[in-house]
């Protein structure tokens, strides 16, 4: 776990992100603290279930291919805990069949990586109710 | 002196008399001799005839009674005089208890007996007979009742007269039995022949005389009554086939050793039909003949194309998705780090473009952009090392064996080109040291070249010879104790190759086709040569070429084990 922003960590709403791919742990908080938000990484689903970010994560950033738990997988495990938090998929497929699949199960949206800074921010803030 | 005279002479005429009368005694006694003697010369005769006629009758009777058949006699009323012992024991009468009475009612059964009196009254009337002379089948029945066939002979007996008739009946009981066990075995065969779709025929090298089975005039398509002959046979093979057909008919004249051959025919509907034909030959007693099989085999050939139609289709499909897969997999790689590099870079204007701007921060994207490009690069660099890994598989390989898999494979399309192929694989060739695969891959190519060569071939059939065998011709091995080589060589009736351009055509990229890439050929060269052999081509006396290579048995660098002990290039190494 990677704590990236801690400055007002009360009001910054914050956004986990669970990839097994490095460069995205790396590049993503940044982004998302210009944004404005706090950013947790994990590098699996294991990882951000053991975590005690589950209470305050208020969007997650979810990547669906990763060995061990899938993306899917732990947006099972949480709805079967009762955590119902809003998730936004990322992908490195360019199979874009699953992205209405992913949607209708509950996802707010599916990006395909790469994705642009502004379509990151309209997935984050759909999520947050935001704008 | 007539008084003295007188009984002088007196009894001199009593002396007279008395001699004269003997003399005439005399001469009736020889007479009646005579006659007796004749008399009984005559007995004699009458006695010889006698014994003779009694010796015959004996004879006959003697005949009569061990006759295996039965002899019945009857008289014009149609009652038994005669009833051998034959008959006896067929019908359980006693001869005296049958002798008189009617025949009809004692060996004709009660729903025959009718129809018997009516042709015994229809013959005594009209003199028109039915049945005399010849042998017929008719059922006649015991003393017990039961009922049996018998073969029955009737002649009418040369004598003066009323009319009276001699029957000859044989019981065929166990002939009919037979009869009908050799019609239900015929009925079974040509039951089994229809449903196998194999027709059955003989030859008789010396006459031509050809027996076929039913159902192989169904295979023919020719009436079943028509007399099978080669011109008839002819009318029926595909034209394409017929020329190979004759030879093969010559050859085994000549021969005289077993066939085996597929071939078309086509029907008058012009329909086709594959069959294959099997035959070997025996002597009896001088007289050779063959005997063989045609089976219809057009459902499997078509089952077998479509098969190998099938199997095309899906492994292009299999091509297909397997690039497809492929592209999958590499966007995949790519797009991870290129996800790092555009979320970066997006950053790293960000943070430049706050008031005031961040530049400790987007440097340190900036670094982060570069080093996920580098990574995006190194992906690639994997994807060209994973496709250009070819290694060589070094094996112990039967030509043979990789022939016919060649030949499998290909035996359809070659059909569909019309190529009538004719592999002579050597029984004694030497495994060799080498990649099977590869060694399939110049394989097929060189029967792929000479089928495209003969395309375009129509005044001739289009004749392809595959051949394996030991090769000890090889010129530039000086080696005694490596001599061991074996050479495959294809010869096609083409159109064959200009002299000049012999030396061109292992060239890359030079092709004498308008669809063919001109890679084959020397890719096949450069696989040979990795096997340290050669290949090369030679023009026929006749039409077309004969491509051949010739590669050692344990090359040099490789051991008989197949390890390699020095370097063996691989295909990547060579493009």
């Amino acid at each position: 776990m990677e704590l990236r922003q801690e400055r007002r960590p009360v009001e910054r709403p914050l956004v986990s992100v669970v990839d097994d791919d490095e460069s995205v742990r790396e590049s993503l908080p940044d982004l998302l603290g210009e944004f404005g938000f706090a950013a947790h990484t994990f590098s699996s689903g294991e990882e951000f279930l053991a975590s005690d970010c589950l209470d305050q994560t208020r969007c997650l950033i979810l990547d669906i291919a990763m060995p061990g738990m899938s993306g899917p997988e732990l947006q099972r495990e949480l709805k079967v805990r009762g955590r119902e938090i809003p998730i936004i998929f990322i992908t490195a497929s360019t199979d874009h069949t699953v992205r209405p699949r992913l949607i209708e199960q509950g996802a707010i949206d599916c990006l395909f990586k790469p994705f642009s800074d502004t379509a990151l921010l309209e997935a984050v803030n759909s999520a947050l109710h935001l704008k | 002196m007539k008084k003295t005279t007188a009984p002088i002479s007196l009894a001199g005429e009593l002396d007279q008399q008395v001699a004269q009368q003997t003399a005439e005694l005399a001469a009736a006694n020889a007479e009646l001799k005579k006659q007796l003697a004749e008399r009984r010369l005559v007995e004699e005769k009458l006695q010889q005839e006698e014994r003779e006629l009694k010796r015959s009758e004996v004879r006959k009777a003697a005949i009569v009674d061990s006759a295996l058949d039965c002899i019945v006699t009857i008289d014009h009323e149609g009652c038994i005089t005669e009833f051998n012992p034959a008959a006896e024991r067929t019908f359980g009468y006693r001869r005296n208890d049958v002798l008189g009475r009617p025949l009809a009612n004692v060996i004709v059964p009660l729903s025959l007996r009718e129809k018997h009196r009516q042709g015994f009254a229809r013959y005594l009337a009209t003199g028109d007979a039915r049945v005399l002379g010849k042998r017929i089948e008719m059922t006649a029945v015991r003393a017990d009742g039961s009922e049996f066939p018998v073969e029955l002979a009737i002649t009418r007996i040369p004598l003066e007269g009323p009319p009276s008739f001699t029957g000859y009946l044989r019981d065929i009981t166990e002939r009919k039995r037979a009869e009908q066990e050799l019609r239900r075995s015929e009925a079974f065969l040509a039951e089994a022949q229809h449903l196998s779709r194999i027709g059955s025929f003989s030859w008789r090298v010396a006459t031509d005389e050809i027996t076929w089975s039913e159902q192989l005039y169904r295979i023919f398509q020719i009436e079943p009554d028509a007399e099978v002959s080669f011109e008839l046979i002819g009318t029926r093979i595909h034209p394409e086939d017929l020329s190979v057909f004759l030879e093969h008919i010559e050859r085994s004249r000549r021969d005289r050793s077993d066939v085996q051959l597929e071939f078309r025919l086509q029907m008058p509907d012009g329909a086709v039909k594959h069959v294959h034909l099997a035959a070997h030959i025996r002597s009896d007693q001088g007289r050779l003949e063959y005997f063989g099989a045609v089976q219809d085999v057009t459902e499997r050939r078509a089952s077998e194309e479509a098969l190998s139609k099938a199997r095309l289709e899906l492994s292009q499909v299999a091509r297909v998705t397997s690039l497809g897969v492929l592209t999958a997999s590499i966007a995949h790689e790519v797009n991870q780090p290129l996800s790092g590099i555009v979320t970066n870079a997006s950053t790293c204007l960000r943070m430049l473009a706050a008031d005031p701007p961040n530049v400790v921060g987007a440097r340190e994207t900036a670094r982060r952009t570069i080093r996920d490009g580098n990574r995006a690069s190194e992906v690639i660099t994997r994807l060209r090392a994973l496709f250009s890994k070819k290694s060589a598989t070094i094996e112990s390989v039967d030509l043979n064996e990789a022939t016919r898999e060649v030949i499998a494979l290909s035996l359809s399309e070659l059909q569909r080109n019309r190529v009538i192929l004719r592999p002579e694989l050597a029984d004694d060739l030497p495994p060799v040291i080498g990649d099977r695969v590869q060694l399939q891959q110049v394989i097929l190519n060189l029967l792929r070249n000479a089928s495209d060569a003969m395309s375009t071939i129509d005044d001739r059939p289009r004749d392809l010879l595959i051949r394996t065998e030991p090769d000890d011709t090889d010129p530039d091995n000086n080696d005694p104790d490596n001599n061991d080589r074996v050479r495959l060589s294809v010869t096609d009736v083409g159109v064959g190759f200009e002299p000049q351009a012999a030396d061109r055509l292992f060239e890359a990229f030079y092709s004498t086709k308008n669809e063919g890439m001109g890679i084959g050929l020397s890719v096949s060269r450069s696989i040979i040569e990795r096997h340290y052999g050669r290949l090369w081509a030679t023009p026929n006396k006749g039409p077309g070429v004969t491509f051949s290579f010739s590669i050692p048995c344990r090359p040099d660098g490789l051991t008989s084990d197949g390890t390699r002990t020095s370097h063996m290039p691989s295909v990547s190494d060579a493009a």
